[in-house]
């Protein structure tokens, strides 16, 4: 319908609450969660007046003062309505709620409504709404609509009727009868078995009430609460805007030069949700709670009640002065409560005090205006050229698409830009032109095309990248690799190959939209997605929310309905044409063989975002990794093995303060003093990190895993947990553990770690012993004890803490193995000899 | 501009997808600027672009470093700067405190620090000098070991460098081979193992290597054994010698920086599932993004000093004046009609906290995972492929927001790079574009994305990839206000066709032929004030203007004519208003023929809408 004035608008709602309203009937829900279909039983009413609900919370939601509505309900056993007052007559006709804007009150007295004993006239109730309506907007030019929904089984006074439709012709008024189980060919319901007197009063409302009224329309219920729950596409017009199209110097040569008075309005704007407020609940004072309490003893009825208050933003303004005073405090440092170090330190500032500026660097430059002169502009688009076509880069459109039209009020305007319209259209070009919205304003860039109605020709503007908003970054080829020798490659698992490319190709024909929508009456398959069908999901589903909990007391006894499925019907590619395509999908599976890796170390980061994993992260390709026999390509490359950092100033000093001191400059001390960082990890505080304290940490911290391993130097034991939880690649997890032991035990200031060592070869050996990788536990330990005792440097100490420890870090014993279940070669006296 | 007040309440209520990028801007990036100071380095030559005037690799290679620190100030207004030298004489200062003890021959010209007036204003002193100047200043010394470099790269940037910042070494050199003759494999291996020292702590060393026409630069004489030159197993940003290492002439050092002065950092790295059964790993970067004037700050003036103020929002009860914590927060619907206690209108005005009343146990309001559910429809980060189109169908008009471009990521999908590689040759090939649900974050909305195909383009340094442009809802497509007008005839769009044709740019639309104005024309008075330097408007020069010279030139005479003939023209047809025509003004959503939709069933269709009341 055309886009009507918002608001101004008064809808007469007539509800029908007579006995025959009260029938129950099944009414579909939405299926379970399981695809079940579910119904709910309710009156005729109950399921009437979710229509009339749908259209108030509408009302609710948009919120405007001037868009109201009264509620008249008719069938009820008592009367109560201004002309029955006033005159007499017009019975079982009630004003139940007086025109207004409605709230969440309107929807709970709608609530409260029953079926009566009796029965009511619809067009009473006709003329009791209508008159005040009338009554209310007296000689306003608001919108009226009178909306009647009934099961039409009560007696109607079928003559005289005449003067009511015509009254409401006078009146302008939009009626709209929604009937209870109406006939509906086009919907393709028929009720059988249909009461006579329902068979006369139906067709009298559709057949002639309704034909008789300018612009009426009558509607089966069911078919009207499916089109209302539809989501709901606002048909908004944007105002046009006044602006000129300049061509040349208007100035200083105006004969050459061309000034189009133009108008402008948005093509796409986006939508954005209504935000919702936030709201918390608000603790009883003490004089509440007593207040409750007397308020109990007084009355037993009482009942408590708990209240959310809304929430208002307060900014406030503060110095920190902490900067300078820890300079001068430097050595006298005390624990402290850093909240209260915190508030000590800052200094609040009215608003008033503050002055506007900007930073330079590290720079402050007062402007106290809070902006620098503005570039003088002209308001007004200047074209600066044209472009071919195939020139345009569809990724650099940058926003909103505008409309540019020749002034309607203008004839020469609206030639002179269809002229070039054409002539744009004709040749293949599009335009390249500055804009400046008012004068003063910041100039925006954009490329203008042109578009060809059958009736009026426009340009369509879209706003283009400055120099400044292109950001250029570079990637390495997708199709050129070359290897260490600078030699080009053909082929490599980085590059598809013949049959891949092939198989590709059958799957992008496979899956063509164009024929993959619905069968049009020629039964010629329609394209599939079209932007103007399709809802944002969000914005609608938020909508539906702030409905449903705006008439809801509970959301834990009446929880959001689920979205309605037209949300979600680009969710998913059409099953048609994926069924059809699966013989493509499956060969694309089988040849590309994607494989995932599984993700080594958890970097939980606190605000749960899916962040880009740290660019630091190390490559990990599990497909290729370097411990299988065969060798590839890429195996040549793996990065050489750590060496000791070159970090100056060892002196051999091996005790933990001056290590740190020495390596840590200016990093804070660690906070776990019981493990300190080697210099393979020299930034990480600690490595009995619990998973919620140091994530932030943890996204510093190279993992130091190598090319292909499952566990990392920096964190091995996490790593390797992590590992095993998922239970996936146990025994990789155990290989990698061992080789990644052996590298920190034997690498340089070893003995900082040597306690988390032997942390991680108790792990290693209990899950060794768990899962059946006995042999690589009792062939890693004679390995690292003739590395650290045989080897230079070697790591004696390191042994001999091992030893220390004794039997539950020695090799595992027949016996032991037999107890979980595996087998072992060591017998129990060999294991203890072992060690000695 | 909107008070800064506004600007922090439309972040935190309007869109909360804006915040996430907070995260990457908090992350700061560190250049250290490591220049060659050899002799070859500081020749002065004819400055081939301004004539008459003299310059050096030196003199361009400080130039360009001045110039970044410029754009710095707008790009990265958090970033840390420093300079570098090798290959010269001179020594430090004994005055200034140098943590460590530097190798001989390098110097610390500008520790890396933020980016502040002084500092530049110092470099600029000193390029004041000219190249000759540059001779006295940083006299050369003999080569030094290209390890002794590295090492002082690394202890430069542990002293100058927050440790959670991105590290980056610029290496501008012109000497292909520094090491050559006996030895050399020793110096070789000398410098790889420093070399990846400085990666282990996570800093890229970006080389930038200059030729010229008598000296071409060869990376395989040295350099791609010491920056291991490994594009198998580098992953573009774990390090190595970068993939399109930079060899150029000095006059395009900056153009050349330009690629790298932002560190590339993805924005999201999510699976993308082609089919059931096939997904690979891609990660996504704004290649197009309003760079816009940085908001004001507000400080306080101490007397000696400004010093900024701190902003805390905090959200209360104001019945109570209590801070809420953040996270007792539950959401719902405006509390005005919510209220059922008394009239609303009065409490709003007494400035009391609208209230929502309710009995124990019960919960009127959502919570914030609740929240974030109808957001996202239960989706999980990622792109799911829908189908492909041909190109011509991916309208100018479908278009609300910028594009993002996303590259396979072979990490979190092993294969990833071969397949998205197929689908890009095969898309190119076909001509068609593909449709994607995509959810680039967690708390981001459900948008379907037009994906276009990007061929590699070597000479243009265009990437293989995908741009992905998010395409409007039915929810942001406006209807035409206006339905008919005033159509010119075919002499009149023949006319104007002859002055169109005198204007046409063949080269297309070239970002970096227009730098926004109105920012530059911002950061310049910013510059002068921090400077202390008198700003004169009238220099200012704004590249977006029409070059209306050459616009009268090339078309003045045939615009002149179009007029003419504009005013002459008695032939324009004028499309009455066709009564009835209330279909067109239905459905009149966008640009296309509208007919189309009503093909099929409009009445019924139309019918129905109107029962909607």
């Amino acid at each position: 319908m055309p886009a009507e004035r918002a608001g101004y608008t008064v809808t007469m709602f007539l509800v029908d609450v007579s006995k025959s309203m009260g029938a129950i009937r099944s009414v579909p829900l939405p299926p379970g969660p399981n695809g079940e279909e579910r119904s709910a039983k309710m009156t005729h009413l109950q399921h009437a007046l979710q229509y009339v609900k749908f259209k108030i919370q509408t009302m609710i939601y948009e919120g405007r003062k001037t868009d109201q509505c009264g509620i008249t309900i008719f069938g009820t056993e008592g009367t109560d309505n201004q002309i029955n007052a006033a005159n007499g007559g017009y019975e079982h006709v009630t004003e139940y709620i007086p025109i207004a804007q409605p709230t969440a009150v309107t929807l709970k007295k709608l609530d409260q409504l029953e079926p009566s004993d009796d029965y009511g006239d619809p067009i009473d109730a006709i003329i009791v709404g209508v008159e005040s309506q009338n009554k209310y907007l007296g000689k306003k030019t608001w919108t009226r609509k009178v909306v009647l929904v009934t099961d039409g089984e009560g007696p109607i006074e079928l003559e005289d009727w005449e003067a009511t439709a015509q009254k409401m012709n006078e009146l302008n008024i939009g009626f709209t009868v929604v009937g209870v189980d109406f006939d509906d060919e086009d919907y393709g319901y028929i009720q059988k078995e249909k009461l006579h007197i329902k068979r006369v009063n139906e067709e009298f409302l559709v057949k002639e009430f309704v034909p008789a009224i300018n612009g009426a329309i009558a509607g089966n219920l069911d078919r009207v609460i499916e089109q209302v729950s539809l989501p709901d596409v606002k048909l908004s017009r944007s105002t046009l805007m006044k602006s000129v199209l300049r061509i040349g110097d208007v100035d200083a040569r105006a004969e050459e030069a061309m000034e189009i008075l133009i108008k402008t309005s948005k093509c796409t704007a986006f939508s954005r949700p209504k935000a919702f407020k936030k709201f918390a609940y608000r603790p009883k004072t003490a004089e509440e709670l007593e207040a409750e309490q007397r308020a109990m003893e007084a009355n037993e009825n009482f009942e408590k009640t708990v209240t959310f208050a809304q929430l208002k933003a307060r900014t406030e303004y503060f110095i920190d002065l902490r900067a300078h005073k820890e300079e001068e405090e430097e050595d006298i440092k005390v624990e402290e409560n850093e909240d209260e170090d915190e508030r000590r330190s800052l200094d609040k500032v009215e608003k008033e005090q503050l002055i506007k500026g900007f930073k330079y660097g590290t720079s402050y430059v007062p402007c106290p205006e809070g902006q620098f002169q503005r570039l003088p502009t002209k308001q007004g688009i200047d074209l600066i050229g044209f472009i071919p076509e195939k020139k345009f880069r569809r990724e650099f459109s940058m926003g909103e698409i505008q409309y540019i039209w020749g002034n309607p009020d203008n004839a020469s305007a609206q030639c002179a830009l269809s002229s070039m319209v054409q002539a744009m259209y004709e040749k293949g070009v599009l335009a390249v032109a500055r804009w400046v919205t008012a004068d003063g304003r910041d100039p925006k860039m954009g490329i203008m095309s042109p578009a060809l109605f059958e009736q009026v020709h426009c340009l369509l503007w879209a706003p283009m990248p400055f120099a400044d908003d292109v950001r250029k970054y570079t990637f390495p080829s997708l199709t050129e690799l070359t290897n260490k020798k600078g030699e080009t490659l053909t082929e490599h698992p980085y590059l598809p190959t013949e049959e891949q490319l092939e198989a590709m190709d059958e799957f992008v024909d496979a899956m063509d939209l164009m024929v993959a929508g619905d069968k049009d009456e020629e039964g010629n398959r329609a394209e599939w997605f079209d932007p103007r069908d399709s809802y944002n999901p969000s914005f609608h589903r938020l909508k539906q929310a702030m409905f449903h909990c705006a008439i809801v007391a509970d959301l834990d006894t009446n929880p959001l309905p689920p979205p309605n499925p037209e949300l979600l019907k680009y969710f998913n590619p059409p099953r048609k044409m994926v069924k059809k395509a699966q013989g493509a999908i499956d060969n694309c599976v089988k040849v590309l063989n994607v494989k995932h890796v599984p993700k080594m170390a958890k970097v939980a980061r606190k605000d749960g975002h899916s962040h880009a994993q740290d660019d630091d992260d190390e490559p990990l390709l599990l497909d290729r990794k370097p411990s299988t026999s065969k060798p590839s390509q890429a195996q040549s490359q793996v990065k050489i093995e750590p060496k000791p950092a070159s970090i100056p100033a060892d002196d051999g000093s091996e005790t933990e303060d001056s290590d740190t001191e020495m390596l840590l400059d200016k990093v804070e001390p660690p906070r776990k003093p019981n493990v300190l960082p080697t210099p393979a990890r020299s930034l990480s505080p600690s490595s009995n990190r619990n998973d919620n304290d140091d994530d932030d940490n943890a996204m510093d911290v190279d993992p130091q895993r190598d090319f292909g391993r499952l566990i990392g130097r920096s964190y091995p034991l996490n790593d390797f947990k992590d590992n095993l939880k998922r239970g996936d690649l146990v025994s990789k997890a155990v290989e990698d553990m061992c080789v990644v032991i052996k590298e920190i035990v034997l690498a340089p200031f070893a003995s900082r770690r040597s306690k988390e060592m032997l942390e991680c070869m108790t792990e290693l050996r209990d899950v060794c012993l768990k899962e059946d990788e006995i042999d690589a536990w009792n062939a890693f330990l004679p390995d690292i004890k003739s590395k650290c005792l045989h080897s230079t440097p070697g790591n004696k100490e390191f042994w001999s803490e091992v030893q220390g420890t004794g039997r539950p870090l020695g090799l595992i014993s027949d016996k032991e193995a037999k107890e979980c279940g595996g087998s072992s070669e060591i017998t129990e006296a060999e294991a203890t000899k072992f060690l000695k | 501009m909107a008070p800064y007040d506004d600007w922090n309440k439309y972040d935190n209520e309007e869109d909360e997808e804006l915040q996430d990028d907070s995260f990457f801007d908090a992350k700061k990036d560190v250049i250290l600027v490591c220049i060659d100071c050899s002799s070859s380095m500081l020749q002065v030559r004819d400055d081939p672009e301004n004539e008459g005037e003299k310059t050096s690799h030196l003199f361009a290679a400080l130039n360009t470093a001045m110039q970044l620190q410029k754009r710095k100030v707008i790009t990265g207004p958090n970033d840390s700067f420093g300079i570098f030298l090798f290959n010269t004489s001179r020594k430090a200062d004994s005055s200034r405190t140098q943590v460590s003890e530097l190798k001989q021959n390098t110097f610390l010209y500008q520790p890396p620090g933020p980016i502040s007036a002084p500092t530049i204003q110092q470099l600029i002193e000193l390029l004041n000098g000219g190249p000759e100047g540059l001779l006295e200043e940083f006299p050369p010394s003999n080569q030094v070991p290209l390890a002794d470099v590295f090492t002082g790269c690394n202890w430069v940037i542990r002293d100058g460098a927050p440790k959670t910042a991105t590290k980056r070494v610029f290496l501008i050199t012109d000497e292909d081979n520094p090491h050559p003759g006996r030895g050399s494999e020793q110096m070789i291996t000398a410098a790889k193992n420093v070399f990846d020292d400085l990666l282990k702590l996570g800093v890229m060393v970006e080389p930038f290597f200059i030729q010229t026409d008598d000296k071409t630069f060869n990376v395989n004489q040295f350099y791609s054994s010491v920056m291991q030159h490994t594009p198998l197993d580098d992953e573009d940003e774990d390090g190595g010698l970068n993939e399109a290492v930079s060899i150029a002439r000095i006059e395009d050092l900056l153009a050349q920086m330009k690629f790298r002065e932002i560190t590339k950092r993805a924005l999201f790295s999510v699976p993308f599932e082609l089919a059931k059964g096939l997904t690979i790993g891609v990660k996504g970067y704004g290649l197009v993004t309003e760079q816009k004037k940085g908001e004001y700050k507000y400080f306080v003036d101490l007397g000696d000093r400004l010093e900024p103020a701190v902003i805390k929002t905090t959200l209360l009860d104001e019945d109570r004046q209590a801070e809420i914590d953040k996270s007792t927060y539950v959401y719902g619907m405006a509390a005005v009609g919510a209220n059922t206690s008394t009239n609303d209108d009065d409490i709003e005005e007494e400035g009391i906290a609208p209230t929502k009343i309710v009995k124990p146990g019960q919960r009127p309001f959502y919570t914030p995972e609740e929240m974030k559910s109808f957001r996202t429809l239960g989706l999980e980060p990622g792109f799911k492929l829908l189908g492909f189109k041909p190109r011509k169908e991916l309208k100018f008009e479908d278009n609300v927001k910028h594009s993002l471009f996303i590259y396979p990521d072979e990490n979190t999908y092993s294969g990833s790079k071969r397949t998205f590689t197929a689908l890009l040759k095969s898309m190119a090939k076909k001509k068609v574009i593909a449709l994607a649900l995509g959810l680039v974050r967690r708390n981001a909305t459900p948008t379907i994305y037009a994906v276009l195909p990007q061929e590699e383009d070597r000479e243009e340094m265009e990437p293989g990839g995908f741009h992905i442009i998010p395409m409007p809802f039915a929810d942001d497509i406006r209807s035409a206000p206006v339905e008919e007008g005033f159509i010119a005839s075919d002499e009149l769009k023949d006319a104007a066709r002859q002055w169109i044709n005198k204007m046409t740019i063949k080269s297309g639309y070239v970002p970096d032929s227009y730098p926004n104005p109105a920012l530059a024309y911002h950061y310049e008075q910013l510059e002068a004030s921090a400077f202390q330097e008198p700003y004169d408007a009238d220099e200012f020069e704004d590249l977006t203007e029409p070059n209306v010279d050459m616009i009268h030139k090339k078309a003045g005479p045939l615009l002149k004519q179009w007029k003419l003939d504009l005013l002459d023209d008695h032939s324009a047809t004028y499309v009455s208003p066709i009564t009835g025509s209330k279909r067109k003004a239905d459905a009149a959503v966008d640009v296309r023929d509208v007919m189309s939709k009503f093909k099929a069933g409009a009445l019924s269709k139309f019918k129905v809408d109107e029962l909607k009341v």
